[in-house]
């Protein structure tokens, strides 16, 4: 007969467990032995159990060769504490009571490991395939690509509730160590209930709650891992989420896509500059069309201060009305076209830019210059690699547009200015956000 | 970090646009100008090399830190206060000059009083920040109007309007005797060595002579185009005729194929930038100092009350000086600079030998 220890660990955790529907608890009897099995069948895989726990049961005669050989397969676990099992238990485990020993059996369904496909930085040449939303398949896929033994993991949870397992990826030889403790630091200090993705660091990380850049960045794909771990950097892996946390990351990283790294060297010099120019027509375009309509026209040569004129003639109030009214429309349209199912999004965009961008010409509500700055800043804002970066710059763009409305082109030119100073001051664990040359090449 | 060093000169080269250096230079052309000129390149390249040699036996450190044990508490304060003092009006110069030069030329309707809030705004962002990334927005402000720069110097050269005649005719005139205040405002153009005051904070290697060679050919190149290109546009008798002889300059440039046709343009928005760092450069300093001045701790509320101070007096620069008043000062406070510089340097040079012997 098992002992009184046992036995009221037993009754403890059944009383904690049992309440739910999808507990089980499982009594195997054979004429020499009998086991105990406490699980959740939902998270925990029953046929692993019924494969490795009741087969070789029924299999296996003697008492003493059964107890070996649970002792010695590799999915089982001595019993630690009653916390832990409990921790344990509710992740997905199996408790087996067996004599006097107690066994965790690790039976954890592993339902999302399947890999996905990259739908958010997709590139034309390199690897399609992205991170899955299950923790050990992830890291396998990293191991996979990153073969060094040098490659360091370690795991904490965050979030009260949902205690999410986090596991911290490093190598040891590259990493700075400073870095890493800032990274340790952080993760302790993160305060929050339910933690779901790596995301939601985004935020966490200003004390205010309100960063207007993204200090690190959230990628879905495996190869940009193993990039940014030979770089040195620190990456976390979130329990349940497709995407892995790069940090620190610089503002070079934002802008750059890995297909940098599978396209020739003029190829991507050519595209990076391409992203760049992009990235400061979205920024200032709205804002200098202001500036040069509204407060100095004879900036153009005059034929075309004349033809930007000539076409606002219809328009019956001031510029930054129109850009204003303009961008809104634009932002609605992106905003639908996020969440309008995939059949509607291109009859969506349709209506919206090239109908609605006519006629508004046709009404004479808009200028048809203005309809072409729109659609540039909107083209030339996606070009941005990183989602997260690119949805900052969109709001960056009022504050210039603002900034014209009141001062015109010095407002332009300041705004800029004050928006760099601002990056400037930015850093991301220690690394100043607009580092061009980092002393770890992000590309071997 | 020696290009830090040559940033800061190069700055200052650069801005002598805005604070009149021309306007002065042009003026004495026929009574010493040249020679002044002349004779301010050795004294300029003279200081440059006595502060920083001396300033580098302190890496790393701002006149505050290497003043910090002194004994006469209040030698140092004055020593540092007539420094901000100084370099608070460089800036202030800076801003009023250019904020005319906005008012005039891009935006004539709107008030002065307005236009003047967003430079403070952006200026008080920028002088807030730790020293070492005044330094790096330094460097990408000059990174993205360096190659403006040059194209613009290019385009002046290569006019077929500039009379090489004029500049050569002014050029006979190189034996008069040399007029100081011509001769303070082209020292004017070496005199960003002084920002090391606080910003030897990041430099912390030893200068190398190449810096040095570098600031003489820059500083010639850009006194010889500061004082003789405009007049070179509009004629040795001309070229007195403009209050901003090099912004007047740039818009008898025409830029046939591009969009944006008058050179004026883009001149002004270049000068934006950079009026806007080398004000922030020399508050920067001012407001370290200032810090530096004080030996009690750091607080929020003392560094707002630092910025109204600026802020009042800015705001009282743009109501009561008009162009000329300013042009006028200018001129004195150049001379003034001057004199503080050659005896800062000096000064220093003797105390840091004896320290470090």
């Amino acid at each position: 007969m098992p002992s009184n220890k046992v036995q009221s660990i037993k009754e403890e955790l059944k009383e904690k467990i049992m309440q739910s529907e999808d507990a089980v608890f499982k009594e195997l009897h054979t004429k020499e032995k009998y086991i105990e099995a406490l699980y959740i069948k939902t998270i925990s895989d029953e046929t692993v159990i019924q494969d490795y726990v009741v087969k070789p049961f029924f299999e296996i005669a003697t008492a003493e060769t059964f107890l070996a050989y649970l002792q010695s397969h590799p999915k089982v676990k001595p019993f630690e504490s009653e916390e832990q099992t409990l921790e344990e238990l509710i992740r997905g485990v199996a408790v087996l009571f067996y004599q006097d020993f107690i066994f965790i059996f690790d039976s954890k369904v592993d339902r999302n490991n399947s890999v996905l496909d990259t739908t958010v930085e997709t590139t034309i040449q390199g690897p399609q395939s992205g991170l899955s939303e299950s923790l050990p398949t992830n890291l396998g896929l990293i191991r996979h690509r990153y073969p060094e033994t040098t490659l360091n993991v370690e795991s904490t949870t965050i979030g009260e509730i949902s205690k999410t397992k986090v596991m911290i990826l490093h190598d040891e030889k590259l990493v700075d160590q400073d870095v890493l403790r800032r990274v340790k630091e952080f993760l302790d200090e993160v305060d929050i209930q339910m933690f779901q993705t790596g995301e939601q660091l985004l935020d966490l990380i200003k004390k205010s709650n309100r960063a207007l850049f993204p200090v690190m960045l959230v990628t879905e794909r495996p190869d940009r891992v193993a990039v940014n771990l030979a770089a040195g950097k620190v990456v976390l892996l979130v329990s349940g989420s497709s995407f892995a946390v790069i940090l620190p990351t610089v503002m070079k990283d934002f802008m750059a896509s890995m297909e940098d790294i599978y396209q020739t060297y003029w190829v991507s010099i050519f595209l990076q500059v391409l992203r760049y120019v992009g990235f400061v027509t979205s920024l200032i375009l709205p804002g200098l069309y202001v500036a040069v309509t509204s407060y100095n026209p004879e900036l153009f040569r005059f034929q075309l201060a004349l033809s930007i004129a000539g076409s606002r003639s219809a328009v019956p109030y001031p510029s930054f009305v129109e850009v204003v009214i303009m961008l809104f429309m634009m932002e609605l349209l992106t905003e639908a076209s996020i969440r309008l199912p995939k059949a509607i999004g291109p009859t969506a965009t349709t209506v919206g830019g090239l109908i609605l961008g006519q006629a508004a010409t046709e009404a004479g509500l808009v200028s048809n210059i203005m309809i072409i700055i729109v659609s540039a800043v909107a083209i030339s804002n996606f070009v941005v690699p990183i989602n997260a970066f690119s949805f900052s710059v969109r709001i960056v763009k009022y504050i210039i547009l603002a900034l014209a409305t009141c001062f015109g082109l010095v407002g332009v030119v300041l705004g800029f200015f004050m928006f760099l100073a601002y990056m400037v001051k930015l850093d991301s664990f220690g690394q100043p956000f607009l580092t061009l040359v980092q002393t770890k090449s992000t590309k071997e | 970090m020696n290009r830090y060093f040559l940033y800061l000169v190069f700055l200052n080269m650069l801005i002598n646009v805005i604070i009149f250096v021309p306007k002065i230079l042009i003026e004495h052309r026929y009574n010493g100008s040249v020679m002044g000129v002349l004779i301010a390149i050795p004294i300029g390249i003279g200081m440059n090399y006595l502060y920083s040699h001396s300033l580098n036996k302190f890496p790393g450190q701002g006149l505050p830190e290497i003043l910090a044990d002194s004994k006469h508490r209040w030698l140092v304060n004055l020593h540092l206060g007539s420094i901000q003092i100084l370099w608070f009006s460089a800036g202030l110069i800076t801003l009023l000059g250019f904020i005319d030069i906005l008012s005039r030329f891009v935006n004539p309707e709107m008030p002065k009083l307005f236009l003047i809030t967003i430079y403070l705004a952006a200026i008080f962002l920028i002088i807030q920040l730790p020293t070492k990334r005044v330094m790096y927005f330094l460097e990408i402000v000059l990174f993205l109007n360096t190659p403006l720069i040059g194209f613009i110097i290019y385009k002046t050269l290569t006019s077929e309007f500039l009379s090489w005649d004029s500049i050569l005719e002014v050029g006979t005139h190189l034996f008069e005797k040399p007029s100081l205040k011509a001769m303070a405002a082209a020292t004017y153009t070496f005199s960003g060595f002084t920002n090391l005051i606080i910003f030897n904070r990041v430099i912390k290697e030893k200068l190398k002579i190449w810096n040095f060679i570098i600031i003489l050919f820059l500083g010639v190149f850009n006194l010889f185009t500061t004082f003789f290109i405009p007049i070179g546009f509009h004629g040795s008798d001309g070229a007195q005729e403009y209050l901003y002889p090099w912004i007047s300059t740039s818009d008898s440039l025409r830029l046939v194929y591009s969009p944006i046709e008058r050179v004026l343009y883009i001149f002004l928005m270049f000068y934006m930038s950079i009026s806007l760092m080398s004000i922030s450069i020399h508050w920067h300093v001012a407001f370290e100092l200032l810090k530096g001045t004080f030996k009690e701790k750091e607080n929020n509320k003392k560094n707002w009350m630092i910025m109204a101070a600026f802020m009042c007096c800015a705001i009282a620069g743009v109501l009561f000086l008009n162009t000329v008043l300013l042009n006028k000062i200018t001129a004195y406070w150049m001379i003034l600079l001057l004199g503080v510089e050659v005896m800062t340097v000096s000064i220093f040079f003797i105390w840091a030998r004896r320290r470090t012997a």
